[in-house]
């Protein structure tokens, strides 16, 4: 019961309505459109530009860096068909797709993370655990080396991860409360992708295995354009819904009793946010293969900066987007010519990170 | 007192687990991946007689894959027991926890600085195992206790998605640790002999001895913090215990083996549903349980995919994660 009133008391908090000043809410923007008005939280706002504007730096960094080395403003000013035709041939053809493919793939865990966290309430709930990923890479590790099939291994993972969430939402039987029973089952039905990966990987030729491998730590090498540009009209596609959806999220941060009289079909929420958060992850498995770690920090760096009142799904997905690329630039870079797949610098960075997140002293703040 | 404990139940309990361990031991013996030799041929082995090709097959095959799945499935029913009672949750489960992670990624890290998964130094495994379960346990702790069951499964998962991917890193770059251990890394008791298993046996006894040690300040200490402290148990000292513990079984398990997950997290519930909750009597017939369910599996392996075999980790895996589902999905778990 006394954990209850906690509960109850600090999640209205953090929602509850700004307090007025001089008749208009501290720390909103307030735009008026006739009888219509938007508010405006200021600070994730500026949390969003900030993003925004390292995101662009790391594209002109992302860009110019390779074997030819280009300025990172000439990169940008390339890739709208300004300079010479050998650069804009450089950052256009050759190294758009991979750029692209990360941060796309960044920005699509990133809002992911940030839908279940929200959801289920909890900081450790993210899209590299609900199975999804695992799937996908047993599913394409399959085509690489057991089952003969035409199709792409980017095709197969994606053909995983639906069939993944599909099963895992049938076997749940639906969300359950703060989604938990869908987390856990999608642990489960991951944990038997995880071992027929294995078991594949074993059983197969050792050139066969070695080719598949990458598919196992996530990797944007190599990555087919048609998948980068299906995941990059995903996000688009998405992003605005994951924002209403983040919305109402906000609101089911009350106990469901209150979020329901306030209008929101809980049930219904929940299973839309599911829905979205793992065609997300799919489409982000079939580009980049299971990267880790993402969903978890992306999110967190969201609300760090955006402030406690809005669900950060837009800090998010530029701070996925940021990550992913950084972690691939440096595994271009660092070692070179030896490349780096992006998941084991993700790994290797966000392990000493995990660790401290899970054994600081809580805070006792719930999401 | 000693009349409580052995009650009626208790008794049934442990008959049914000895009687049947026997009926799964006899299975083990008795079949394979073909059909040439059956139990006809066993026995004629055990009583001395019987050709060269299932002497061989018998007592260099069969008998210390059996013997080694006894050691394993006892080490991890009791690691399971004991971890879901210490942490209060039902879903704690070295595999789940990450614990059979971090032990099986010291052991990669170990083979890929110069070591051979024939002469594996078990107190590596134990290292990484007790990294693990120290987080695992870290993490229950700060949750509050009975508060979230699912915060520490995510932890976990968190926990050994980030291990895999170490282990993954040293598997790319070392093609040699990544032939030596392909098969190991999904977990299996087929192939080893037991003159390789042998130093873990002592290491894992320790650690058996220290969860049965346990047994009785973990019963007063499921009373809560409070209520435990005023019967004399002094509960950090308890958990500390438990951590070590279940670090000697898992790495002890561990490095017979491999990561064999969800062992621990089936076994204890069933010994639960049988005997009741109290930590004395659970243990007790997880620890019997737990060799069924290992060759259980193991017979299964030889099975399936005949004449091929299955490894353990993969049969496991099926039978646990299914059930793993049914527990969530039951109405058991607060909160769910």
């Amino acid at each position: 019961m006394d954990r209850l009133s906690m509960t109850s008391t600090s999640a209205a908090h953090d929602v509850s309505a700004p307090i007025l000043f001089n008749g208009r809410p501290a720390g909103l923007w307030v735009l008026r459109f006739g009888r219509f008005s938007l508010l405006l939280d200021r600070r994730a706002w500026l949390a969003s530009l900030l993003l925004l504007l390292a995101t662009i730096v790391l594209v002109g960094l992302s860009l110019g860096s390779g074997t030819v080395k280009i300025a990172p403003f000439e990169a940008l000013a390339a890739l709208f068909n300004q300079g010479e035709t050998k650069t804009i041939f450089i950052v256009r053809d050759l190294r758009l797709t991979r750029v692209l493919g990360g941060g796309m793939a960044g920005a699509a865990l990133g809002m992911a993370g940030c839908l279940l966290q929200t959801l289920s309430r909890n900081r450790l709930a993210n899209p590299d655990t609900i199975g999804i990923d695992n799937a996908a890479t047993a599913f394409a590790v399959a085509s690489v080396v057991a089952v003969s099939t035409t199709l792409a291994p980017s095709a197969m993972a994606l053909t995983g991860a639906i069939t993944m969430l599909s099963l895992t939402f049938a076997l749940s039987g639906g969300a359950g409360t703060r989604g938990y029973r869908f987390l856990i089952t999608g642990l489960g039905l991951g944990s038997i992708c995880g071992a027929a990966t294995n078991l594949m990987l074993a059983r197969a030729p050792i050139d066969a295995a070695n080719t598949a491998f990458p598919w196992t730590v996530g990797s944007l090498n190599n990555r087919s354009g048609v998948f980068v540009n299906l995941l990059a009209w995903g996000v688009v596609v998405m992003l605005p819904l994951a924002v209403i959806v983040g919305k109402r999220l906000n609101l089911v941060r009350l106990p469901d009793a209150v979020a329901q009289s306030l209008g929101v079909r809980v049930n219904r929420l929940r299973f839309f946010t599911i829905v979205l958060a793992g065609s997300l992850t799919g489409l982000a498995v079939a580009v980049a293969g299971p990267v880790g770690m993402i969903g978890l920090a992306a999110p967190e760096l969201g609300r760090r900066l955006a402030g406690p009142r809005t669900v950060p799904i837009v800090p998010a997905a530029l701070a996925g987007a940021c990550f992913t690329m950084l972690a691939d630039l440096l595994g271009r870079t660092l070692f070179s010519p030896t490349e780096i797949p992006v998941g084991i610098v993700t790994a290797l960075v966000g392990g000493p990170y995990l660790l401290w997140f899970l054994l600081r002293t809580p805070r006792g703040k719930q999401l | 007192m000693a009349t409580t404990f052995l009650s009626r139940r208790m008794l049934i309990g442990v008959l049914a687990a000895l009687g049947l361990l026997a009926i799964v031991v006899l299975l083990s013996l008795g079949v394979g991946s073909d059909n040439t030799i059956g139990f006809a041929q066993v026995l004629a082995v055990l009583q001395g007689a019987g050709d060269d090709q299932s002497r061989m097959t018998v007592l260099d095959l069969r008998v210390p894959r059996t013997i080694i799945g006894c050691f394993v499935g006892v080490a991890l029913g009791a690691a399971g027991a004991l971890l879901q009672s210490a942490a209060r949750n039902p879903l704690a489960e070295p595999g789940l926890l990450g614990v059979s992670a971090g032990s099986a990624t010291a052991v990669v890290i170990s083979i890929a600085l110069g070591a051979s998964l024939d002469n594996l130094q078990v107190w590596i495994a134990i290292v990484g195992a007790l990294l693990g379960c120290s987080v695992a346990l870290g993490v229950a702790r700060m949750s509050g206790l009975g508060d979230d069951p699912i915060r520490l499964v995510l932890a976990g998962a968190a926990l050994s998605s980030m291990l895999a991917a170490v282990s993954s890193v040293i598997l790319l770059t070392d093609q040699r640790t990544a032939d030596e251990v392909r098969f190991w890394t999904i977990g299996a008791i087929a192939g080893r002999n037991l003159s390789s298993i042998q130093p873990a046996i002592p290491v894992l006894l320790l650690g058996l001895a220290v969860a049965l040690l346990l047994a009785r300040p973990l019963a007063a200490l499921a009373l809560g913090e409070k209520v435990a402290s005023g019967l004399g148990q002094r509960p950090k000292l308890v958990r500390t215990g438990v951590m070590i513990s279940v670090a000697l079984l898992v790495g002890s398990a561990t490095a017979m083996a491999g990561p064999i997950g969800f062992v621990g997290l089936v076994v204890p519930i069933a010994a639960r549903a049988i005997v009741g909750p109290d930590i004395r009597r659970a243990l007790i017939v997880a620890v019997l349980l737990g060799p069924s369910f290992v060759l259980l599996a193991d017979v299964l392996s030889r099975i399936v995919a005949r004449p091929t075999e299955t490894p353990l980790g993969v049969i496991s895996a099926l039978i646990g994660a299914p059930i793993l589902v049914l527990i969530v999905r039951s109405q058991r778990l607060p909160a769910l």
